[in-house]
């Protein structure tokens, strides 16, 4: 995890990777993103094709693609300043990941400083929370649902297993990119990046719900935090603004009522009660949220004049950069 | 200072009671999204007090579990809570938390700003899709992670004990 990149394999990114890698390895040059660079260079060090780094994608190139997601949701909102909470939300979600098969991965819940209402999960164990949707939350056990909810994610590895299909569809494209790794990489994230953006199956989302429910009960909560944000998010209007990408994304919260309920049903009556300790406020003192800033057209042509206008061949990925908006998979996002 | 964090719960679920039987009946109505029985007892092998039918109302007077405790025109019992839906409530309108009959149902906030309400803008797509990696941020995330003896200590603290639950299928 500590190994930088050979320099010679750094340049050849820059040169042949399009603009989401290029700039996390520029800031990586200039200083600022040593950890970025450590991950790509942790998937290019695989010597992997694509099929084979996908399909065999191990433990560590998932954390390392969670990572890069995690990193890049950072930078569109950042954690909310009150350290106290965020190392709260980090002892709760661990415990709860605790009860889970994947115990050990390198577990990192947040916070983020915005007003919206969702939560993300990235590969390998790395989960956000929106504030607007943390200052929905009454108790402890119904942040348990929701992190558990994003835990179960990560723990079915959901989004690598799409990763995997979109590779095996693409396998023809795999001569080409067997000598060269920077295509290789940018193919398997990019590929990976079209199918998160075509949306996963709703039963992912109806599964991550049940282990929701069931980690939050392993943990000693009552099982139905979860229900009760679900029920919470079902009466926020339609037209309501800091739902609208939740909405946009992810089966209506009825529906995912309706298919827990089914499932819970037989169950209800043999699971724990558990308890709904209360839950830590945000510190009174942290200013709200500040509006995001648009979504900046200037930085974005910066780092297109910086790849200087290098195209990339097309091996069966889309050959574009990473989306972080698809990637995530939230409680309300798939 | 464990049996005020144990009786907090407790303490907050009588003053949801005392806020519910306190609030207008209009604010608390519910409707079933499909047909169910209305139990005598939060149980699914408890006697049936009537038999209601979806689009049917009730007034919410107290929950447990996965059950909510209903008054309905055919009696008074109990209903499988993923069996009704709560009016939409704009949130701009007030504190999301307590100005929904679902927020005051699980769990009257106390004092604190809904930031969500505020109407500013929050990250959108497009915001997720032109982020770029924030170094400075990554480290703060990094530094706040929890140990497992550290999680294991806090919620042992807060009175949580694992339990052996097996995963659920989906229903066939």
């Amino acid at each position: 995890m500590n190994q930088e990149p050979p320099i010679g394999i750094r340049r050849t990114l820059v040169r042949r990777i399009p603009c989401w890698i290029a700039a996390a390895l520029m800031a990586a040059v200039s200083g600022h993103a040593a950890a970025a660079s450590l991950d790509l260079g942790r998937l290019f060090d695989v010597g992997k094709d694509l099929r084979t780094a996908a399909a065999g994608m191990d433990e560590k190139d998932e954390i390392a693609v969670g990572r890069e997601v995690a990193g890049r949701t950072l930078g569109a909102a950042p954690l909310v300043a009150d350290p106290q909470l965020q190392a709260y939300v980090n002892r709760v979600g661990r415990w709860i990941a605790m009860q889970t098969e994947r115990p050990d991965l390198p577990w990192h819940f947040g916070v983020l400083d915005t007003s919206s209402v969702n939560a993300f999960a990235a590969p390998g164990g790395y989960v956000l929370i929106t504030r607007g949707l943390y200052e929905m939350l009454d108790s402890e056990a119904q942040l348990a649902g929701v992190l558990g909810h994003e835990i179960g994610h990560i723990v079915q590895r959901h989004h690598v297993k799409v990763m995997q299909q979109s590779a095996v569809v693409s396998a023809g494209a795999r001569a080409a990119q067997r000598s060269d790794r920077g295509l290789l990489v940018n193919n398997l994230i990019g590929t990976g990046a079209e199918v998160f953006a075509r949306g996963l199956d709703k039963n992912a989302e109806f599964e991550a719900d049940r282990i929701g429910v069931v980690l939050a009960a392993r943990a000693g909560y009552s099982p139905y935090g979860l229900v009760e944000v679900l029920h919470k998010l079902g009466a926020r209007a339609s037209d309501d603004a800091s739902l609208t990408l939740l909405f946009k994304t992810h089966p209506a919260p009825g529906e995912r009522l309706t298919q827990l309920g089914d499932a819970l049903a037989p169950r209800v009556a043999a699971l724990p009660t558990g308890k709904e300790p209360a839950i830590r406020q945000v510190d009174p003192s942290t200013p709200p949220p500040a509006a995001a800033k648009p979504a900046s057209v200037e930085g974005a042509r910066a780092v297109q004049q910086e790849e200087g206008g290098t195209t990339i061949p097309s091996g069966g990925g889309p050959g574009r950069g990473i989306d972080a908006g698809g990637i995530l998979r939230g409680i309300f996002g798939r | 200072m464990i049996s005020m964090e144990h009786a907090l719960p407790a303490l907050r679920m009588m003053l949801a009671a005392v806020v519910l039987a306190a609030a207008p009946a209009a604010a608390q109505q519910v409707t079933l999204e499909r047909d169910s029985p209305l139990y005598a007892e939060p149980r699914l092998d408890a006697s049936q007090v009537t038999q209601l039918k979806q689009g049917a109302t009730g007034e919410v007077i107290g929950k447990q579990g996965a059950w909510l405790n209903l008054n309905t025109p055919g009696g008074s019992g109990w209903l499988f809570s993923f069996n009704v839906r709560f009016p939409s409530q704009h949130a701009g309108s007030g504190d999301a938390g307590t100005g929904s009959v679902a927020g005051r149902l699980f769990g009257p906030r106390r004092n604190v700003s809904v930031t969500s309400t505020i109407g500013i803008r929050g990250i959108e797509e497009e915001d997720l899709k032109q982020a770029s990696f924030n170094a400075d941020q990554m480290k703060l995330l990094d530094g706040y992670a929890a140990t497992r003896q550290a999680a294991e200590r806090s919620a042992r603290a807060t009175g949580l004990a694992p339990v052996s639950v097996e995963y659920m299928d989906a229903k066939k």
